[in-house]
C-alpha cells in the first residue's frame, strides 16, 4: 500500500523528517507515537502534499505509483486520505457542498457521473449515522463554530463518505473528552476493511485502547527509533519516552 | 471645445427648452446648480475623494449631456417572473411601452417628468432638498440637466410587498444620460425597490441621483443592481434622509462597469433611525469599481452598518471610502463599518479608506478594513479532499460573496446574483 524510504523533509529550512523510512501493507493499522516535535505530523502533512513541506530526498510509493508526483487534491482523489488534528473553519461553505464537490472530484477522477441527489442524501445520512453525527450539522459552514469533538466527528465523517485505501488520521484525539474519543473511534472501526490502511499519529496510548494497531513506532528525532506490536504502545504509557530517548543516545 | 464649456452652452439650449416644463423652483435651482458646476468642474484625480478615480480621462469630449431622443429599446433583462411593478428608462427616457405600473392604493409611481406637472407640490416640496450640490459635481451636473427618472411616492402607512423594479437601459454611447429619482416613504410606509442599470456590452455613460426621503417610522429598502453594464462609466449618486425609528437599507451589487462610481450618503436626522448599507463588488478585466459612502449620525441614538466586501481579478483597481460622521448632539450612536477585500491576481488592487469623524464623547463605533488573498489553510483543506484547485479557490471566493448577498430577503434576486458568481466562477453548486 504505502512505501517510504529514506526520506527527508525540511519546512523553513529546519530539517525535519531524516531517512524516515516505513512499510504499510494492505489493511494494516499502523499507530506512530513520539514526544511532542519529533515530526510525527510533518510526516502526515508531506503525505497529504502540503506544499510548503520540502521533500529533500528519499521516495514514497503509493499502491505502486510515484505519491511525491501527485499534486494534494490528485491524492485524495486517489485514495489518501488525511484527518487533520485542526480542521480548518470555512465559512459560507456548508458540508454538504463541500461533500458534494468532494464526492463528484473523485467520480470524475474515476470516470463516473456525478452522484445522483437522491443517492447522495442517502449516503450522507448512513455516514452521519456512523459518527453520531447530528442531522443538521450538515447544513451549518464547514467547522465553523462547531466544538472540538464535532470538528474530529466530521473529519471521520468526510473519511467515511470518500471511502480512501490509505487513511492518516493526525492526532484525531487532540482535545477530545473520552466520550467523543470513543465515538471517534468506534467509526474508525466500523471503516477497517481488509483493503483499507491506517496510519494513526498520537502522543499518547489511550486512543490505541479504542483503535487496536497491528504496529506500534516510536519516532525520535525525525525517524522511526523502535517498533513493536501493540503492547509497546502500553510500554510507553507506563513508562513514557525517556528511556528511548536514552537507547537512541546509546 | 473643451467638454466643462460645451456642458454650458447645452445648458442654455436646455433651458429655453425647458420653460413649459420648469416650476419657478425647479428653473432657479437649475441655475443655481450649473452655476455650482461651473466653479467645482469636472474632478481629476488632485482632489481628494476622486484621488484613485480619475473619471475626467474616462469622459470623451464629444459626448452630449443633452436629452437623447428615445431610440429603439435594447434587448435587456427585464425580471418578468417578479418585476410585475416596473419603471423602464431607454437613455433617461421614460419608455411607457416597456414599463408595467398598475394603479394601486397608496402609492404613486409615476415617470419624474411626469410628475413634474401632475404632482408639482410634492415635486417642489422635496426635490433637491437631499442633494448636496454646491459640493459634489455630479450631483451639481445631474441637478442642473435631469430631467426624467422615477417618482415613487408611499402614502403613510401603506406598506408595499412587492417590489418596485427601476430599470435604465443604455444604447446610445454619444450621451451622458442624467436621470434623476425622487423617492419619498411617508410615515409608517414600507417600500422595497430594484435600482438596475444595463447597458448590454454598448458603451454608455450616466449620471444618476436619487433623492429618498424616508419619514418617521417608515422603512425604505433599496438593491442596486450593477450586473450587466461590462462597457459602461457612472456616477451613481444617492441621498437618504432617514427620519425618527425609520429604517434605511441600500444593496450594492456591482459586477461590471469600466468605472462604476457609487456615492452613498444617508443621514440619520431622526431618533432611533437605522441605516444598513451593505455591498458587494467584483472586478475583472479592466473595470474600476469605487464605493464611496457616508453616514451622518445627526441626532442621539441612531444606529449604521456598512458591511461591504470586494472580489478583484485580472487589472481591475476597487476603491472603498467609508465615512462615519457622529456630530456632537448625536450621543449613544451605534455605529459598524467593515471593509474586506480579496485580490485574486496580483494585478489587481484595492485602495481601501475608513474615516471616522466622531464629535460626541457617549458612542460606540467600531470599524474593521481586510485585504488580502484566499486562505490559503482553506484552499489546502479543499484540495485534501480531492477538490482541484481552481474549484477550491472558486468555491472559497464564492462563500466569501454570498455573505452579502445572503442579507437579501428576496429568493429570486438571491438566486439571480448567485447564478451570476456560478457562472462566473464556473462552479455548479
Amino acid at each position: 500500500m504505502l512505501s517510504i524510504k529514506n526520506l527527508n523533509v525540511a519546512i523553513n529550512g529546519n530539517h525535519i523528517l531524516k531517512d524516515f523510512s516505513l512499510e504499510v501493507g494492505k489493511g494494516e493499522v499502523h499507530a506512530i507515537m513520539g514526544p511532542n516535535g519529533t515530526g510525527k505530523s510533518t510526516l502526515a502533512s508531506t503525505l497529504a502534499g502540503k506544499e510548503e513541506y520540502e521533500v529533500l530526498s528519499g521516495e514514497v510509493f503509493y499502491k505502486g505509483e510515484n505519491l511525491l508526483e501527485m499534486d494534494a487534491d490528485e491524492r485524495a482523489r486517489s485514495g489518501v486520505f488525511l484527518a487533520f488534528q485542526y480542521p480548518v473553519e470555512i465559512p459560507g461553505v456548508s458540508v454538504t457542498n463541500f461533500m458534494k464537490a468532494a464526492v463528484n472530484a473523485k467520480r470524475r477522477h474515476l470516470g463516473q457521473d456525478p452522484i445522483d441527489a437522491k443517492d447522495f442524501l442517502k449516503m450522507m445520512k448512513e455516514k452521519q449515522a456512523l459518527v453520531e453525527m447530528k442531522k443538521d450539522m450538515v447544513s451549518r459552514s464547514l467547522n465553523e463554530g462547531f466544538s472540538g469533538g464535532e470538528k474530529k466527528r466530521n473529519e471521520i465523517f468526510q473519511m467515511a463518505m470518500l471511502e480512501p485505501s490509505l487513511c492518516l488520521l493526525d492526532e484525531t484525539d487532540s482535545g477530545l473528552d473520552i466520550d467523543a474519543l470513543r465515538i471517534v473511534a468506534t467509526g474508525v472501526n466500523k471503516l477497517k476493511t481488509p483493503d483499507r490502511s491506517f496510519i494513526v499519529i498520537t502522543h499518547y496510548q489511550r486512543l490505541l485502547n479504542y483503535i487496536v494497531p497491528d504496529y506500534v513506532h516510536v519516532m525520535f528525532n525525525g525517524r522511526i527509533v523502535k517498533s513493536g506490536g501493540k503492547e509497546l504502545a502500553l510500554l510507553l504509557e507506563e513508562r513514557g519516552y525517556d528511556w528511548i530517548k536514552e537507547e537512541v543516545a546509546v | 471645445m473643451a467638454l466643462t464649456d460645451k456642458i454650458q452652452q447645452e445648458f442654455n439650449a436646455l433651458e429655453k427648452d425647458l420653460t413649459a416644463l420648469n416650476s419657478d423652483a425647479l428653473h432657479r435651482l437649475r441655475l443655481q446648480a450649473i452655476g455650482a458646476f461651473n466653479n467645482l468642474g469636472i474632478p481629476g484625480n488632485r482632489h481628494e475623494e476622486w484621488k484613485y478615480t480619475n473619471i475626467k480621462t474616462k469622459l470623451p469630449e464629444s459626448i452630449t449631456l443633452l436629452p437623447s431622443a428615445g431610440s429603439s429599446a435594447p434587448a435587456y433583462h427585464s425580471f418578468d417572473k417578479i418585476a410585475t411593478t416596473k419603471l423602464v428608462f431607454v437613455n433617461g427616457n421614460f419608455s411607457k411601452e416597456l414599463s408595467a405600473i398598475k394603479p394601486e392604493t397608496g402609492i404613486i409611481i409615476t415617470s419624474l417628468k411626469e410628475a413634474y406637472s401632475t404632482h408639482k407640490d410634492l415635486v417642489d416640496k422635496h426635490y433637491g432638498k437631499l442633494v448636496q450640490y454646491s459640493e459634489e459635481h455630479f450631483a451639481a451636473l445631474n441637478t442642473a440637466f435631469a430631467t426624467d427618472g422615477a417618482f415613487i411616492l408611499v402614502k403613510r402607512n401603506t406598506v408595499i410587498e412587492q417590489p418596485v423594479f427601476i430599470i435604465h437601459l443604455f444604447n446610445n454611447a454619444d450621451t451622458f444620460t442624467q436621470s434623476r429619482n425622487l423617492i419619498i416613504a411617508e410615515e409608517g410606509s414600507g417600500l422595497t425597490f430594484v435600482e438596475d442599470f444595463q447597458s448590454s456590452g454598448s458603451a454608455a455613460f450616466f449620471n444618476h441621483v436619487s433623492e429618498i426621503f424616508v419619514e418617521a417610522n417608515a422603512s425604505v429598502t433599496i438593491t442596486k443592481l450593477q450586473t450587466e453594464t461590462v462597457n459602461a462609466t457612472g456616477v451613481y449618486t444617492l441621498e437618504a434622509q432617514i427620519g425618527r425609528d425609520a429604517r434605511f437599507t441600500c444593496n450594492t451589487f456591482t459586477f461590471e462597469g469600466k468605472l462604476i462610481r457609487n456615492n452613498l450618503n444617508a443621514r440619520l436626522s431622526g431618533q432611533n433611525a437605522e441605516a444598513h448599507l451593505n455591498g458587494l463588488y467584483y472586478g475583472t478585466g479592466d473595470s474600476l469599481i469605487d464605493n464611496h459612502l457616508l453616514v451622518d449620525h445627526i441626532v442621539p441614538n441612531c444606529q449604521s452598518n456598512q458591511l461591504y466586501k470586494g472580489i478583484l481579478d485580472d487589472e481591475a483597481t476597487g476603491v472603498f471610502n467609508g465615512k462615519i460622521f457622529v456630530k456632537q448632539d448625536a450621543q449613544k450612536t451605534n455605529a459598524f463599518q467593515s471593509s474586506k477585500g480579496i485580490l485574486l491576481s496580483p494585478t489587481a488592487s484595492i485602495n481601501s479608506k475608513p474615516q471616522l469623524e466622531i464629535f460626541a464623547d457617549d458612542v460606540k463605533c467600531s470599524h474593521g478594513a481586510a485585504i488580502g488573498q484566499l486562505n490559503e489553510n482553506a484552499v489546502f483543506y479543499l484540495r485534501a479532499r480531492g477538490i482541484p484547485e481552481e474549484e477550491a479557490k472558486a468555491m472559497l471566493t464564492f462563500a466569501f460573496a454570498n455573505e452579502i448577498i445572503e442579507t437579501l430577503q428576496s429568493e429570486d434576486i438571491k438566486a439571480y446574483l448567485t447564478e451570476i458568481l456560478r457562472k462566473r466562477l464556473n462552479i455548479s453548486l
